[in-house]
């Protein structure tokens, strides 16, 4: 088998005028939560539907296994997916949709039975799905995606309408999964949801990833060589730092962010010219940092684009 | 109620399916309309019928999608949810309810107005000129049946709100709707006893309605041309107020 | 757990039958979704009330019987007789000179017209009863020297109609079981139109001369006609001596008979030699306009409109409900294949309706027959395997109708559409059809190229070459035979499975 888990590459499409995906191009590897992070409207639910083979594509290719999807005989069994907890008949009962999904992949009824055992929800199983809660009928998707006992999952937006609950269980359950070797890939708009469940971050915008690497690995790159300093002569010190080469700005009141000078070379300098500080720190910046810093771009160009993009 | 109106009307105006299901609804009016009349025999003593309710038959089909156009207004909202912002926007359900049934008349008399002189139209065109048996709105049957078209398909319409509401589910209420309208003619072949064929002639929404339509042979009817379009309007009451009861009742 | 993740795969096996498992899926959420399996049940009882209500709201109690022929089937005969028993074998042969027809253009203004089959000539029959064994040579109106016997069977003699100029002498021979007809122009040359064996004449038939005259078919009705013939040269041989020529109206009260015009009745007068007979009535098998008490099965099928609009709602959100609920893209995640959800959905809810359909159709058929007979209502008889067909067509039409929904739902993508398009495009053709005033050629057309072609195979109704009547769809004769108009839904349906699949392969889901 040729490169486990998604691989996807250069996967370009339209809607009208609007660029939906622009050279799009990442992969999830097995055993690990990739976090797919990005602004509403940046190409991740298009993305993971070009993924399950639900949208075409001009250029690029999705590959699941190395394969695409649409040549997969019993797709369940390779990728489980929740693009839509709202997506069922409302008139039929929860376990009777785990059903009908299973007879299409020639699985067994005890099958069904496992995983909503697994997602817990044995209690409302046999109720009509149109009277689940958003938290139910999350668990319910799970349970969809997970009926063929896949080897990747990919779940769009998991944590939107959980309780706290429901979200802590969540990560649980996305990091059992990655620690049985599955695939996972999580979608989100917010970084909180997922910064302590991934270990891997795509971040995308405009239609494309902008960013594709470990969480530390991207912190760190982040953070570069900036050094926070705190001190009560703030002018006076910007003015003695810059004249020695650095780059420096006010973050707040008594506070100034410092880079292009490493932190010993900054308190010798401060030191010479007599400016007193009270702290001279490595700047760590936080993952939300990160990301707003990534995609601030796509966010403004959304802002002044009013043609709303497909979801 | 105004705000309501108003809402309303921007919600109709504001999405295209129905302005394209009233200029369908013209379109195929008066292309039955004229169908129908281009492929009678006509002789010089007349067309072997009542020739104002033969250019008028395009209704037979108009009213199907007006019946669409009304259904949608409803069911569309909810099939998409859209019925919880409207009734939190205008908690007086009544109030809304009749903001969309007026709205619904309104829209609905303007395409019927104009698919209906469209068929008058197409009827003088293709028929031969007959004398004083010629179409025309000077006189008063003729009017008569003119207006009277115009009205049933505001009455179809109304029904069709109604049952949506009651049903809210527009494949199931289109389906009520047109069996409503189709099967009592049918229905009324294959009975031979004619008290039967005439109690059904006269209680059913599209037989009833459309003796409004007739100019000659009054005396033959079930039912007189202003009773008849009577009854379709009591279907019509009584639909709206079932489907008004249960938008009250029932939770959103 | 283990970190393998292969526990829960299908057997290698399943592979195989990856069809199978998507019918399996599609089956397993069509019994899962109670309102559809109400909407079929409901197919099924539509048809089964529909039936009740047309035998019980028919009411023909007090008429007449309707007679019945020699082959089982309902006929009309009423004409007007000139007859003497004949014993035993014998001959008898006559001259027609003329043979004139009237028909009513109004209340009493009776013109003289053409009627093509208006009757005149010779007949030997078992006796005045009406539906009893006959045979007979005869003028008609326009379609020459017929000889004709127990009321089917009909072959063509010398062309031409009868006038002054252009006289037929007329024969008919009795030996046995076997009649005879000889036709001549002159008198002298004979030519031989026919011989049958007719059964059931008995020792002593009647015999003489007739007149019939059906009634005028034209503008969408029928309208009662007279005929008067002139004959000469009445030779009989073997006859009984004595007797005397009786005239009288055969089958005066029967429901098959549309009467006589206003101001007119059967006569027969005679002057040297010549007799002048004036009949109306036909000796005829009865068709559907010619039997206003009767009924046929697609009558009392008439619950298969309401049903159909039942399937046809079901059939559209079978497949527009997934695109509402989006559970299009669950469907097309489970099974990539897209063509083969499409075919899938279309045989589970084919074969779900046509079991709805027979079961509504074969419970109905025999429960309406027997409410419409107790009411005093003749029904068309069939032979049972025609009757399997009536029903099986019906489930097999209104499951065809579903796949039509399913297929234009598909393309639609919105079931309002998807429902409205094709109860319109089944129900329509129908009423207009079932206008009075649609000339036939049209009401012909539409039942030949529309959907609604498919009320074919709820034809019972067989039209006679020699019988002139209202062959149209309204009276329940369709121009295509029952299976062919089944197939021009068919091929409405297969079509738009077909643009169907290749739109849902091309769209985006």
């Amino acid at each position: 088998m040729s490169a486990p888990g998604i691989v996807v590459a250069g996967l370009r499409k339209r809607y009208g005028p609007t660029l939906a995906l622009d050279g799009m191009s990442f992969s999830v590897r097995p055993g690990l939560v990739t976090g797919f992070l990005g602004p509403n409207g940046a190409g991740k639910s298009t993305t993971m539907r070009v993924i399950l083979g639900l949208d075409a594509v001009e250029e690029g290719t999705a590959l699941i296994d190395g394969r695409p999807y649409r040549s997969l005989r019993h797709p369940l069994t390779h990728v489980g997916s929740l693009l839509d907890a709202a997506a069922l008949h409302p008139g039929r009962s929860g376990r009777n949709h785990l059903l009908w999904l299973a007879h299409s992949q020639g699985l067994a009824a005890r099958r069904v039975d496992q995983v909503i055992e697994e997602v817990g929800l044995a209690s409302a199983a046999r109720r009509k799905a149109g009277g689940y809660s958003l938290g139910m009928r999350q668990r319910l998707g799970i349970a969809a995606a997970l009926l063929g006992d896949p080897p990747i999952i990919m779940l769009d937006e998991p944590f939107n309408g959980m309780d706290p609950d429901g979200i802590i269980w969540m990560r649980g359950f996305l990091r059992s999964l990655a620690a049985q070797g599955r695939a996972v890939l999580v979608s989100s708009h917010l970084m909180s949801e997922v910064q302590d469940t991934a270990d891997h971050l795509v971040v995308v915008g405009r239609g494309k990833a902008i960013a594709d690497a470990g969480v530390a690995e991207l912190i760190a790159a982040a953070s570069g060589n900036r050094v926070a300093l705190r001190t009560t002569a703030g002018a006076h010190a910007m003015k003695v730092l810059a004249r020695a080469g650095a780059t420096v700005a006010a973050t707040g009141r008594d506070t100034i962010a410092v880079s292009g000078l490493p932190a010993d070379r900054i308190v010798t300098v401060l030191n010479e010219s007599a400016v007193p500080f009270s702290e001279v720190s490595a700047h760590r910046a936080t993952l939300e940092d990160v990301y707003l810093d990534l995609t601030r771009e796509a966010v403004e160009f959304r802002a002044a684009t009013p043609t709303e993009v497909r979801r | 109620m105004r705000v309501a109106l108003h809402a309303e009307w921007t919600k109709i105006r504001t999405v295209p399916s129905p302005l394209w299901l009233l200029v369908g609804t013209v379109a195929a009016t008066v292309a039955l309309s004229a169908g129908a009349t281009s492929v009678v025999n006509c002789t010089a003593s007349g067309c072997g019928g009542d020739t104002t309710k033969l250019s008028l038959m395009g209704v037979y089909i108009g009213q199907a999608l007006v019946a669409i156009l009304a259904v949608l207004i409803v069911s569309g909202e909810y099939g998409s949810g859209m019925i919880r912002t409207t009734l939190a926007a205008v908690p007086r359900r009544a109030i809304a309810f009749a903001a969309k049934a007026i709205t619904l008349t309104g829209v609905v008399a303007v395409g019927g107005t104009v698919a209906v002189l469209g068929s008058v139209l197409a009827g003088r065109l293709v028929l031969p000129d007959l004398g004083d048996q010629a179409l025309s709105l000077t006189n008063g049957p003729a009017m008569r049946a003119v207006v009277g078209t115009v009205l049933y398909l505001i009455l179809i319409a109304l029904l069709s709100l109604g049952i949506a509401t009651a049903m809210r589910d527009s494949a199931t209420s289109i389906g009520i709707v047109l069996g409503l309208l189709y099967i009592v003619p049918i229905l009324v072949q294959t009975i031979s006893d004619p008290y039967w064929q005439r109690l059904l002639q006269k209680i059913a929404p599209m037989s009833a309605g459309l003796a409004v339509q007739a100019t000659t042979d009054l005396h033959s009817l079930p039912i007189s041309p202003w009773a008849g379009l009577g009854v379709t309007a009591a279907w019509a009451i009584a639909a709206l107020s079932v489907g008004g009861l249960l938008l009250r009742m029932r939770d959103a | 757990m283990t970190s393998t993740v292969t526990r829960h795969r299908p057997s290698p096996k399943a592979g195989r039958y990856g069809f199978l498992q998507v019918l399996h899926a599609e089956w397993t959420k069509f019994r899962t979704a109670l309102g559809w399996v109400i909407g079929m049940m409901v197919a099924a009882l539509m048809v089964v009330l529909f039936a009740v209500l047309a035998g019980v709201s028919s009411n023909q109690k007090g008429s007449s019987p309707v007679p019945i022929g020699p082959g089982g089937g309902p006929v009309t005969d009423s004409f007007y007789f000139v007859h003497q028993p004949l014993a035993g074998n014998g001959s008898i042969s006559v001259s027609v000179s003329a043979l004139k027809s009237s028909i009513p253009k109004g209340p009493g203004d009776l013109r003289p017209g053409i009627v093509p089959w208006a009757k005149a000539g010779l007949i030997i029959k078992q006796s005045t009863r009406q539906g009893s064994p006959y045979a007979a040579i005869m003028a008609t109106g326009s379609h020459g020297v017929r000889m004709q016997d127990n009321y089917v069977n009909d072959t063509a003699g010398l062309p031409d109609p009868v006038s002054t100029a252009s006289v037929r002498w007329l024969r008919l021979d009795r030996s046995g079981d076997t009649i005879t007809g000889h036709a001549s122009a002159d008198g002298t040359h004979w030519t031989k139109v026919g011989t049958t064996r007719v059964s059931g004449l008995g020792p002593t038939a009647q015999v003489g001369l007739f007149v019939a005259s059906p009634a005028a078919v034209g503008g969408g009705g029928t309208a009662g006609s007279v005929s008067t013939a002139t004959f000469g040269d009445l030779r009989i041989q073997g006859g009984l001596a004595g007797s005397t020529w009786t005239g009288g109206q055969v089958g005066a009260e029967s429901p098959s008979f549309a009467g006589y015009p206003e101001s007119t009745s059967g006569s027969f007068t005679e002057s040297n030699g010549r007799f002048t007979v004036t009949g109306a009535g036909d000796m005829a098998p009865a068709v559907r306009d010619s039997l206003p008490t009767g009924a046929h099965l697609r009558e009392i099928l008439t619950g298969t409109f309401a049903a159909l609009i039942a399937v046809i709602v079901v059939g559209a959100l079978f497949i527009t409900a997934e695109y509402r609920n989006k559970m299009i893209h669950l469907t097309l995640a489970a099974s990539p294949r897209r063509s083969r959800v499409l075919v899938a959905k279309a045989i589970v809810l084919w074969a779900v309706t046509f079991v709805a359909g027979s079961v509504g159709a074969i419970c109905a058929t025999p429960l309406g027959e027997r409410l419409a007979r107790r009411n005093g209502v003749y029904i068309f008889p069939v032979s049972s395997l025609t009757e399997l067909r009536v029903a099986l067509g019906t489930a097999a039409l209104l499951a065809t109708a579903s796949v039509l929904a399913l297929s234009v739902g598909a393309i639609f993508r919105h079931s309002a559409g998807a429902v409205t398009t094709v109860i319109v495009a089944i129900v329509l053709p129908y009423i207009l059809i079932a206008i009075p005033f649609i000339p036939a050629g049209v009401s012909k057309g539409l039942a030949t190229v529309t959907p609604v072609a498919a009320f074919a195979v709820q034809q019972t109704l067989v039209p006679y070459d020699h019988v002139a009547s209202n062959y149209t769809p309204y009276y329940g004769y369709y121009p295509l035979a029952p299976w062919a108009g089944f197939a021009v839904l068919a091929g409405y349906a297969l079509v738009s499975l077909a643009v169907a699949t290749v739109l849902l392969n091309r769209r985006d889901a």
